[in-house]
């Protein structure tokens, strides 16, 4: 008799459960999507953050870059990425390009129709350099005047910093100094507009779909945190439409499983590919090659013995073909001597030290050290990694066969490796640099006395004078030469580092994807992309 | 008295089936089904509680699980603080004014102890902070987007272990010494070696891009299921298989089994209510310690397949030094462990009177 209770509230809560049925939604991940309709690529993980001021991560800039237009955008067709009219119709500068004034188109709408003004770009700019954001790439701005002031907090008053809007509606901006690059560090996003009155009502929330308003060629759909993303085509686009009406993002990490779903026809675009699958990968149709503005390189120590001695730097750089190691990575890399990668306007193929293993023996015994046994034991730091393990192996055997030096390898989980690059140095640390802007000045600024990415402990006055000046001259041809100058310095005469290669990315289009953008910052911009 | 409890059993095991088939199906768990199946288990335990006069008992429990998951939140906290590089070292290293704004919005800059002491008020108010990586999302707000994923993982895995461990555990135990005991052994025995990095793409490349039954990755539906299930459960159904035909053999041989068989019950009857029932104690004694090796280990199977669960949060965070993450991950898995622990021995005190509280 009791069971027959227990029974009759087992079975009526079962009914309960099935009548609630109706208002249950299934769990599923296609959230109606039409294939013929809807890009599908692979994000590989979570965006850490769609707040264009906040994020620092690849994954949330091509979220962002496809939701949202700077002042500036590169023309990815030119090889030479110049900088084109974007939010901003024209530009000039004044005062020997210290000052400079935008014209802002008057046609352009955020989401929720409301009009896009100078203001908002000096609200965003406000934002991003104001302490509390703490926002990461607040650094962007620094060359505007008092900016950095303003970020540390020496400047309260934001009126003293130099972006206003004049009568015109144009926004003008004074430089702390002359800058003839300034308007390509407007294509990066941390300098986009922001909707002050949508964070000021939303809070952190701002960037959920149901919140956020962006103004570019795509709307944000659906964040399904670590699950999907989508986004939409914005209909009331200021620039040509969108082609393709959707953009499903997945978030894989593993490469196996991706390739897996790629294989099979569920995903369209894949972009990263560990190096040992390259091989196999090339002779498909969807494989994809292009150079990237990014490099690969060694620094030395220059601190201590032995690397304070520019003959004993020298003979390491002569001792090294730089050809075994991108024959060896096998990803078509372009091998570098220089400090500007290839592909960047700046790049000299033939400045820096090329291989010369009797020149290499040479130059060590000048520097005493006749015996290599007697060479004091060297240490060669890197991030836990196959294709850096490699490269390390490989440097150190050409190292042992040309020099006779050994060489021990470190490597290190990756935070602990950045830890000991800044307070423990080793004697050789291996670094990268992908460029934030395409200009020279954002990779020979790396090793200026002041850079916190120089780790070397090297500096030189006159390479930093040719760096400050080669960032306020405005003619083209002189600028290079400068920068060939400052090259010199860095990898011919005093070679506190050792460039390898010039990077290159590697990706995977699916053959019904017309026009999927390739380009040398590697910047995914999706409105051109349609499907077939 | 005992037999209403033991009837009453049904209700919670019940809701409990229905949940497991309903979340299968693909469908969102309805939070009435949830809520009633939470109610009706704790009502029920709480139940067996209080009639076997356990109070006192799962009261020192509690308590003890109270202090050493305080324990683990300061041992994580300080060890974290210990291990080399900060959340915010990068490639691109920061200028240190930036740093310092960084450092002065999450209280990086205060002394460890004043973070410490800032992190626990939080934490006894049930505020995990924000994640330094994901930023402006509450931590608690991440752990409540994954964990029904990973409990939905785990619990699949945990009944394809003892669904398929247990049978063949019996079915090898009545064959002892035969063909099919020793077919069945080296299965298992293959299944507790293979790694399930091994297996997972094994079974992918079978059943997904050969035959097509299953969907490769991705967490959508039921199809989407199997896989990561099976793969997950494999290794402890080998387990329980192999330990339930150790139990079974040694309960078989016991005197109250002998006298069974001369009352003249039938062997079925015997193997299934007296045998089956008996073994049982030590393999779901293992069910604790196990429900640790499903989570750990789906970590491993959630990157493979994709799956957005919490385990991927676990190793993630430490990567990215997500201090909050990291002790929040840590929290979780410990209070579900000790809250495993707790409910096993009491199941395993009502399947077998000889156990005994003190």
């Amino acid at each position: 008799m009791r069971f027959n209770i227990a029974g009759t509230i087992l079975l009526s809560s079962v009914f309960l459960v099935l009548s609630s049925l109706g208002c249950t939604k299934k769990a599923t991940l296609d959230y109606g999507l039409k294939v013929e309709e809807t890009l599908r690529i692979n994000l590989s993980q979570e965006p850490p953050s769609l707040d264009w001021h906040k994020s620092t991560d690849t994954t949330s800039a091509l979220i962002e870059y496809n939701m949202m237009d700077g002042l500036t955008e590169f023309d990815l067709k030119d090889p030479e990425l110049s900088v084109i009219p974007a939010l901003a119709e024209s530009w000039s500068p004044s005062n020997n390009s210290k000052k400079w004034t935008f014209t802002l188109r008057k046609d352009v709408k955020w989401t929720d129709g409301k009009a896009f003004e100078a203001q908002q770009i000096i609200d965003a700019w406000e934002r991003l350099l104001n302490p509390e954001t703490a926002s990461q790439y607040a650094y962007f701005l620094f060359s505007v005047k008092n900016a950095e002031e303003y970020n540390t907090g020496k400047i309260k008053d934001f009126s003293k910093v130099g972006v206003s809007k004049n009568e015109q509606g144009q926004l003008v901006v004074e430089l702390k100094a002359p800058m003839s690059y300034f308007p390509s560090l407007l294509t990066h996003h941390a300098t986009y507009p922001i909707r002050l009155d949508v964070i000021k009502e939303h809070g952190d929330r701002w960037t959920d779909p149901e919140n956020i308003q962006t103004l570019g060629a795509f709307k944000l759909k659906i964040w399904d945190h670590d699950k999907a993303l989508v986004l939409e085509r914005n209909d009331g686009y200021y620039g040509a439409k969108a082609r393709v009406k959707n953009v499903y993002g997945y978030m894989i990490n593993e490469y196996s499983t991706a390739l897996g779903l790629f294989e099979s026809g569920r995903l369209d675009y894949q972009n990263t590919i560990p190096g040992n699958e390259l091989a196999t990968l090339r002779t498909q149709p969807t494989f994809r090659e292009s150079p990237i503005l990014g490099m690969y390189y060694y620094g030395f120590n220059t601190r201590k013995k032995p690397f304070n001695d520019v003959r004993v730097r020298k003979a390491f750089l002569y001792a090294i073909d730089r050809r075994q190691i991108t024959d060896l990575l096998g990803g078509d890399m372009s091998p570098l001597s220089g400090w500007v990668p290839k592909g960047m306007f700046g790049y000299q193929e033939n400045v820096g030290i090329q291989y010369d293993p009797e020149k290499a023996k040479k130059l060590l015994k000048e520097a005493g050290y006749e015996d290599p046994s007697k060479f004091p034991r060297i240490v060669l730091g890197f991030n836990s990694n196959e294709n850096h393990q490699r490269i390390a192996e490989n440097y150190q055997a050409q190292i042992k066969k040309n020099l006779g030096v050994q060489i021990e390898l470190q490597s290190e989980e990756w935070k602990v490796y950045l830890n000991r690059v800044r307070t423990d140095t080793p004697d050789i640390y291996r670094m990268g640099w992908l460029a934030d802007y395409p200009d020279p000045d954002n990779f020979l600024n790396l090793m200026t006395k002041v850079s916190e990415n120089n780790h070397t402990g090297w500096s030189n006055p006159k390479f930093d004078q040719l760096i400050d000046q080669g960032s306020s001259i405005t003619d083209k041809e002189e600028r290079r030469g400068i920068y060939l100058k400052a090259q010199k310095i860095l990898t011919e005469e005093d070679v506190p580092v050792h460039p390898i290669y010039s990077m290159v990315s590697h990706s995977l289009v699916s053959e019904r994807v017309k026009d999927f953008p390739i380009n040398s910052m590697d910047k995914v911009v999706l409105k051109g992309v349609s499907l077939k | 008295m005992k037999a209403l409890i033991r009837k009453a059993s049904f209700l919670p095991l019940g809701l409990f089936a229905l949940s497991v088939v309903w979340t299968f199906l693909g469908y969102e768990l309805p939070a009435v089904l949830l809520g009633a199946f939470i109610f009706t288990t704790l009502g029920y335990f709480s139940f067996y509680v209080i009639e076997n006069h356990l109070s006192t008992y799962v009261f020192r429990r509690v308590l003890e699980a109270a202090f050493t998951i305080f324990v683990i939140a300061s041992l994580t906290f300080l060890l974290l603080r210990l291990v080399p590089g900060g959340p915010f070292d990068e490639e691109k290293a920061l200028p240190p004014e930036i740093k310092a704004n960084i450092e002065a919005k999450y209280g990086l800059n205060d002394p460890l102890w004043k973070q410490y002491v800032n992190y626990m008020g939080g934490l006894v108010q049930g505020d995990l902070g924000e994640s330094y990586k994901y930023v402006g999302r509450p931590i608690t707000e991440i752990i409540a987007s994954a964990l029904p994923t990973s409990i939905q993982l785990g619990v699949y895995a945990l009944l394809v272990a003892y669904l398929l461990g247990l049978p063949l555990g019996v079915i090898a135990a009545s064959k002892h010494g035969e063909w099919l005991d020793s077919a069945l052994m080296i299965v298992a025995i293959s299944g507790v070696s293979l790694p399930s990095f091994l297996v997972a793409p094994l079974f992918v490349m079978l059943f997904s891009f050969t035959l097509g039954w299953f969907e490769p990755a991705l967490w959508m539906g039921p199809s989407y299921y199997v896989l990561p299930m099976v793969v997950l459960g494999i290794r402890p159904a080998a387990g329980i298989a192999r330990l339930t035909r150790a139990s079974v053999l040694e309960v078989i041989r016991s005197d109250f089994i002998r006298t069974a068989k001369s009352k003249g019950l039938s062997w079925r009857k015997v193997l299934f209510k007296h045998v089956f029932r008996n073994s049982l104690v030590p393999v779901l004694s293992l069910a604790g310690p196990m429900v640790a090796g499903i989570l750990t280990g789906s970590f491993i199977i959630e990157l493979i397949f994709a799956i957005p669960g919490l385990a991927k949060h676990m190793v993630q965070s430490v990567t990215n030094r997500d201090y909050p993450l990291v002790l929040g991950a840590t929290l979780l898995f410990s209070i579900l462990l000790v809250v495993a622990n707790l409910l096993m021995d009491l199941v395993i005190a009502m399947i077998d009177p000889r156990v005994k509280f003190t």
